[in-house]
């Protein structure tokens, strides 16, 4: 038996086994997601739109409720009151009391997270002029603009000092300025020591902030691993040599690669066939110019996980035009 | 913590809602007419002077008329602007409470702070009461004030209506949340509460209107079935007379139901008159416990229906 003590010095941050969650009798938004954040890093989940990522999230801050999961949160069982005390949230498409100022919404909300009235009064003015929104601390927030709005959603997740911060598409709305400074602010979080769940479908948003990613596609992962891990394989192989190579076209199509004019595609990363083809080449009297091995983007990775899942899942096929 | 914050911001809401001043304003409105009205020994001024009537009637230095005084006060400022305009319109004003808290984006950052879902249920659904407490306090204490410095009538009894009016927008209150958490929509929140005491108040008006058709067979289906509906709490009739009973307390007035004040006419003979003031004397003498217990049964069966489908939903 696991004592509850034990668990909570994990190194999991987020620890989720098996999360299920069907909306009425056959729109299964999960089916079995197990997904592991460590505590102190960046942790990005990708997908499609409808893939899945904002129901987990509402998952774990207990909005909604999962039809089977087990697994911790900061160490306590999903849900747990005094985890949520430290955990920060922004969800997609928030929406705030617009008759409460910027400071009053942070107060209000810094009450209802227990953080006592002293330190929320010092807190929300340094957290609003973090995020660029002093001078508009005291106007209602029907006056807000959109990226004004989730600026303010930003300082409101932080408003308890959280250990675990989870933000549901954080650049939604913001121009391009705003969203360097919610990069700049997550790396700076992540040197505090805080652990940062980012759901969003930007994958360049994505690629520059997170330690780890994971994506979802139809209530599943497909991947999940540093971006070292999804992106080191190669993806192709690019040949080029002087002259035109068309006398070589059917030797290279029977090694399953491609030609066009004087460059030779090789998909994969089988490295015989790369020396085959570099053989085959220089046989013919050709000079090689270059081999220029192309890694995998994680928008390459991403679109190869959509297009597994969508094989082997038939509710993610496209419909029969015919 | 929690709890402040919960009524902090349900006070902010409902300043932000016209409702609220709409009823402050009603509020004022009928303070001016009540300050414009004076009764003495020698007859009623009307409109600060203006005109003059000559009556004995509605004298505070009599029991009679203090008890006058108290019973306009009573059945016809408080029953029908705090007990009938002002309800509807804070029934209005609080329906949004819910639907606003459960609407897409807002509850999801609710819900990730480290409170439960019966607790934020709850301390939302007592920030509706404390709005109508606010405003019932102010609507009362202004009337009392005003019925003991101008009218020379000092009826402590009176405050009690703040918690009978708190206790009747409760027993509504209750159903208009139910339906705006089932259905997330303050139309329907509004409608369905408004329905509801509508249909709490008809077996009681429609015994009431029976009444005056003395040759009708008080054992016939239609009347022994109002009869029954009569008994289902929540009794919000009830509360006019328990108000009324409970303004004259301490003063050994008998603040008489609206009929001993009236003659016949209107199509009542003496005989049908004289039944419905019967009836009424026995309305009078309600119960408090039976009525105010029962009818709290009552909301506490719809609150936990209520809390029960809030705590299960997903959002």
């Amino acid at each position: 038996m696991v004592h509850l003590a034990e668990t909570e010095i994990t190194n999991w941050a987020v620890d989720l086994i098996d999360a299920r969650k069907t909306y009425g009798k056959n729109i299964h938004a999960l089916r079995g997601v197990n997904i592991q954040v460590a505590r102190g890093e960046i942790f990005g989940l990708l997908g499609p739109n409808g893939a899945g990522k904002s129901t987990l999230v509402k998952i774990m801050m207990t909005v909604i409720k999962p039809d089977r999961l087990s697994g911790t949160v900061l160490g306590r069982p999903v849900g747990n009151r005094k985890k949520l005390a430290v955990t920060g949230y922004l969800p997609e498409a928030h929406r705030f009391p617009p008759y409460l100022t910027g400071n009053q919404l942070l107060d209000h909300y810094a009450a209802l997270a227990k953080v006592p009235r002293d330190v929320r009064r010092k807190r929300a003015p340094i957290l609003l002029d973090k995020v660029g929104m002093s001078q508009w601390a005291d106007t209602r927030i029907s006056k807000y603009s959109k990226g004004m709005l989730q600026r303010l959603g930003i300082a409101q997740a932080l408003i308890n000092d959280p250990e675990l911060l989870l933000l549901d598409e954080p650049t939604d709305g913001l121009d391009p300025m705003g969203r360097r400074d919610v990069r700049r602010m997550l790396l700076e979080l992540k040197d505090q020591g805080k652990t940062i769940f980012i759901n969003s479908h930007l994958l360049g948003e994505l690629e520059m902030v997170c330690d780890r990613v994971a994506i979802l596609v139809n209530g599943m992962v497909a991947r999940q691993g540093t971006l070292n891990e999804l992106t080191e394989h190669t993806a192709e192989y690019r040949i080029t040599a002087d002259g035109d190579l068309s006398d070589l076209r059917i030797q290279v199509e029977r090694l399953g690669c491609a030609l066009s004019r004087s460059m030779i595609v090789i998909a994969g990363d089988d490295r015989k066939i790369v020396n085959q083809v570099i053989d085959l080449v220089r046989s013919k009297g050709h000079e090689i110019e270059s081999v220029v091995p192309k890694r995998f983007s994680l928008e390459d990775v991403f679109v190869e996980a959509l297009g597994s899942v969508s094989e082997t899942s038939p509710m993610a096929r496209p419909p029969n035009l015919q | 913590m929690q709890f402040g914050a919960m009524i902090i911001d349900s006070l902010r809401e409902s300043r932000d809602r016209k409702t609220f001043w709409v009823l402050g304003g009603i509020t004022g409105i009928i303070a001016l007419v009540m300050l414009s009205v004076g009764f003495g020994p020698e007859g009623t001024s009307i409109f600060f002077g203006t005109w003059h009537v000559e009556s004995s009637l509605f004298n505070p230095q009599s029991e009679a008329g203090a008890a006058r005084i108290l019973g306009v006060v009573v059945y016809m400022i408080m029953d029908n602007f705090l007990g009938w305009i002002g309800l509807i319109l804070m029934l209005i004003a609080t329906a949004g409470f819910f639907p606003s808290m459960m609407s897409k984006g807002e509850i999801d950052v609710v819900l990730a702070k480290p409170i439960s879902r019966p607790k934020l249920f709850l301390y939302k659904y007592v920030s509706g009461m404390v709005f109508v407490l606010v405003q019932a306090t102010a609507f009362v204490l202004v009337t009392f004030l005003i019925v003991g410095f101008r009218w020379g009538v000092w009826a402590p009894g009176l405050l009690l209506s703040i918690p009978l009016m708190v206790l009747l927008f409760s027993y509504l209150y209750c159903v208009s949340v139910l339906a705006a958490v089932i259905t997330r929509s303050t139309v329907a929140a509004v409608l369905l509460s408004l329905g509801a005491w509508i249909g709490f108040s008809l077996p009681r008006t429609a015994l009431d209107t029976l009444a005056v058709f003395p040759e009708l067979d008080k054992n016939s289906a239609i009347y022994s079935s109002m009869r029954v509906l009569a008994t289902i709490p929540p009794k919000t009739t009830d509360i006019a007379y328990l108000s009324a009973r409970w303004a004259g307390a301490g003063l050994s007035l008998d603040i008489a139901p609206t009929s001993a004040m009236t003659g016949p006419g209107g199509g009542m003979n003496q005989d049908q008159l004289d039944q419905i003031r019967e009836r009424e004397k026995k309305q009078f003498k309600v119960s408090a416990l039976s009525s105010i217990g029962s009818s709290l049964l009552f909301e506490a069966v719809v609150l936990m229906l209520a809390m029960w489908r809030f705590c299960r939903m997903d959002f």
